[in-house]
């Protein structure tokens, strides 16, 4: 929404300093220069992200011998499905050549809990914080507030250590755990500030027919939560798939994500680069996400719109 | 997983029973093709020693090993990880997981058998730290032959980098590019140290790249020798030279536009990838008139402070890696040369038999910067250099004032 009017502002301020023509002739129009201008601009950002991408999916379907020719924007003379069969089967991370599907699996298994995990416990802190009188409430959203500006890199140390005295470094469930604490300041804000606008009369309705924490929240707080947790949960999917450093930092021997296949596969030393199994591998890893986008996409926007409108 | 854990205990019981059987998790960073077939040789080796195979790799950059350290912190460390770096073998020692073995390799007799630059980069602090897997020459000069035929020139016969830049004018007017270069940092880097050792010299490049760089050589004729070397190479790069990756820059070479490229050795894997024979379609030479060649050994380190039974096993796979016929099977399946000069040359491919034969030489190799010396200092350098290359107004006497000024910050 805000894109679209800044972009209007801006293609119209270009033209209008050169035509100054009178509004009312403007609209009689179909094809204004001011909607050239917007279509222009438009383009070129669609241009921006799809030339690159066309040129990842195209070499993905070419030969290596095409390939060193160096026609990066060509067409594939053969198309082939060797590369995507290839990264999915057979490519290797390490002395284990069963393709990205290893990974594919491990990234499924690390993210159910890690969703689970990181979005429950947000949600039930988000509720407290927003609708009950807890001591200290305000400091303490200060302070979650504050950590979230904290990059993982600085206490990577400490929390590897910690998950190795509670016995569960090298596990998914380290991953699932780092996962949703690193995850919390951010998604209990969001949280908190969504629940904050819930009429107090419903709550005090509902404190008056039972006054339970938990059945207020889930009976009345969690069926009100539609549009936020799908928010939320295309927010920690896209973070937690595309996580590569928490996966192969707490994974340990077997549970690194696809991330730590795609770059095995990708990061070269002493050996050799196929353009065409990196861009399948890449796009195959890339996937996941924009499926979830697709399938939800809408119901996002509505859910950060009705956020919108409430604050 | 099953295969293999029967194979190993087939192969145990072919063998004599006194060697038990032992898990080994070996961490290292080789995912690509010639990699993992030559990661497979040693595979092969160590589980006709009776022993097992878990596998983790995990990209990163040698000198920057933060994952192993983050596993040793985590109370899972590998038994074998593939290093170079002396900083990881004196932060393991810290720790107590140092395993030393200068002892193993003086009673096996191996050592005498290594051409002098393996030895100084296994070499940590005085004692042996290092199994070296595999070697690459930094400084290599590939070139195509057909190419070279068109154009009438013979790179084998030139003696010095005079001859060689005396010949281009030939190669250009028969619309060739006469050497296809890369422009990255890190690439610019390595031809630095290269030309160093080519120019220079091995006492020159010890004094600079050395555990303990001698500032006296910063100011001296070899210096000057050297950057200007590198103007006149700067100045021979093509246009689209510019952050071009060592590959796509040896794809020119294998296409035939460029006649030859000067870069580390394991450009003959994308040779070898595209069909191409050492020795018919390609040669390789050192830089003409060299004095010497800087040596990359690729070496495992294997865990200390373990029980009986392991540290049995992880000397196993140390004599696995040092085995000549291992080591040259594991040669030909990765495109590297062999650690030792007594490896059958039968199975190695005509630029390996090249390097061997130059490094029968002892006075004629010089190791390979990054498993010697300080990485802030060797960094400093980069970083000079490549202003120096991307810079043509910057003179020698701006670059070796800028080295001088680096060298009092960081060692002075």
């Amino acid at each position: 929404m805000s894109q679209f009017s800044v972009s209007e502002r801006a293609a119209a301020s270009g033209v209008m300093s050169q035509t100054r023509a009178p509004y009312f002739v403007r609209k009689k129009k179909g094809i204004t220069p001011r909607t050239i201008a917007i279509l222009v601009f438009l383009s070129i950002c669609a241009l921006f992200f799809c030339v690159p991408l066309y040129v990842v999916v195209v070499t993905s379907f070419k030969t290596m011998d095409q390939i060193r020719e160096g026609a990066i924007f060509s067409l594939p003379t053969i198309w082939t499905l060797e590369a995507w069969d290839h990264a999915w089967n057979h490519a290797c991370s390490g002395i284990k050549c069963d393709g990205l599907k290893v990974g594919f699996w491990n990234s499924i298994f690390i993210l159910f809990p890690s969703l689970i995990l990181s979005i429950s416990l947000a949600m039930v802190t988000g509720f407290a914080l927003a609708l009950w009188n807890v001591r200290w409430a305000g400091a303490f959203l200060f302070l979650l507030f504050i950590c979230a500006f904290v990059p993982f890199q600085i206490i990577m140390y400490p929390l590897i250590v910690m998950t190795t005295t509670t016995k569960i470094y090298g596990t998914l469930w380290a991953v699932a755990v780092i996962h949703a604490v690193l995850a919390m300041p951010v998604l209990t804000l969001i949280f908190r500030n969504y629940y904050k606008d819930i009429p107090t009369e419903i709550m005090s309705a509902a404190m008056m027919d039972s006054g339970s924490f938990w059945r207020i929240f889930f009976e009345i707080i969690v069926p009100m939560s539609g549009n936020i947790l799908i928010v939320v949960l295309i927010l920690q999917i896209t973070s937690i798939w595309n996580d590569y450093l928490i996966g192969v930092t707490f994974g340990g021997l077997t549970g690194q994500p696809m991330t730590v296949n795609l770059a095995n596969l990708i990061t070269i030393s002493t050996g050799t680069t196929n353009y065409a199994h990196n861009m399948a591998a890449a796009l195959l890893t890339a996937i996941p996400p924009l499926v979830v986008y697709f399938l939800v996409g809408k119901l996002f926007v509505q859910g950060v719109t009705a956020g919108a409108i409430k604050g | 997983m099953l295969k293999s854990i029967l194979g190993g205990v087939t192969a145990a019981l072919m063998l004599s029973s006194a060697a038990s059987a032992t898990d080994l998790i070996i961490y290292h960073n080789w995912s690509s093709g010639p990699e993992v077939a030559a990661l497979n040789v040693l595979k092969d080796g160590l589980e006709a020693k009776g022993h097992t195979w878990t596998d983790i790799a995990i990209p990163h950059d040698t000198g920057s090993n933060v994952n192993l350290m983050n596993l040793v912190t985590g109370g899972t460390p590998p038994n074998v990880f593939l290093e170079s770096s002396p900083g990881v073998y004196r932060d393991l020692a810290g720790l107590g997981l140092g395993r030393p073995l200068t002892e193993f390799f003086t009673e096996q007799g191996i050592l005498e058998h290594y051409p002098t630059s393996v030895v100084s980069s296994i070499t940590v602090d005085g004692e042996i730290m290092k199994i070296p897997t595999a070697i690459h020459i930094d400084g290599m000069a590939y070139y195509n032959m057909e190419v070279a035929k068109a154009a009438g020139v013979d790179p084998a016969s030139w003696d010095s980098i005079d001859a060689m830049f005396a010949d281009f004018q030939k190669i250009r007017e028969a619309g060739y590019i006469p050497i296809a270069i890369g422009g990255q940092q890190w690439q610019v880097g390595y031809l630095t140290h290269a030309l160093a050792a080519a120019t220079g010299g091995p006492a020159f490049y010890n004094a600079l790249y050395g555990a303990e760089p001698d500032p006296a050589v910063i100011d001296s004729a070899e210096m000057r020798t050297l950057l200007e070397t590198l103007r006149r190479f700067q100045q021979e790069a093509d246009e689209g030279s510019v952050n071009r990756e060592w590959n796509v820059t040896t794809n020119m070479v294998i296409t035939g536009k460029a006649l030859m490229q000067i870069h580390g050795d394991w450009m003959k894997g994308e040779w070898t990838a595209a069909g191409k024979v050492a020795g018919t379609d390609f040669g390789c030479v050192q830089i003409p008139g060299a004095k010497a060649v800087p040596v990359t050994v690729d070496s495992w380190g294997i865990l200390g402070g373990q029980p009986a039974d392991v540290d049995a096993a992880e000397l196993d796979f140390a004599a696995v890696v040092a085995d000549p016929e291992i080591q040259a099977a594991f040669a030909s399946a990765k495109g590297s040369t062999p650690t030792r000069l007594d490896a059958p040359a039968e199975v190695l491919d005509a630029c390996s038999v090249e390097v061997l034969h130059i490094l029968e030489n002892a006075d004629h190799q010089v190791p390979n910067p990054h498993s010697t010396v300080d990485a802030d200092w060797q960094n400093s350098i980069w970083d000079v250099v490549f202003n120096f290359w991307s810079d043509p107004s910057m003179t020698v006497d701006d670059a070796i004032a800028q080295i001088q000024e680096n060298y009092d910050i960081i060692l002075g």
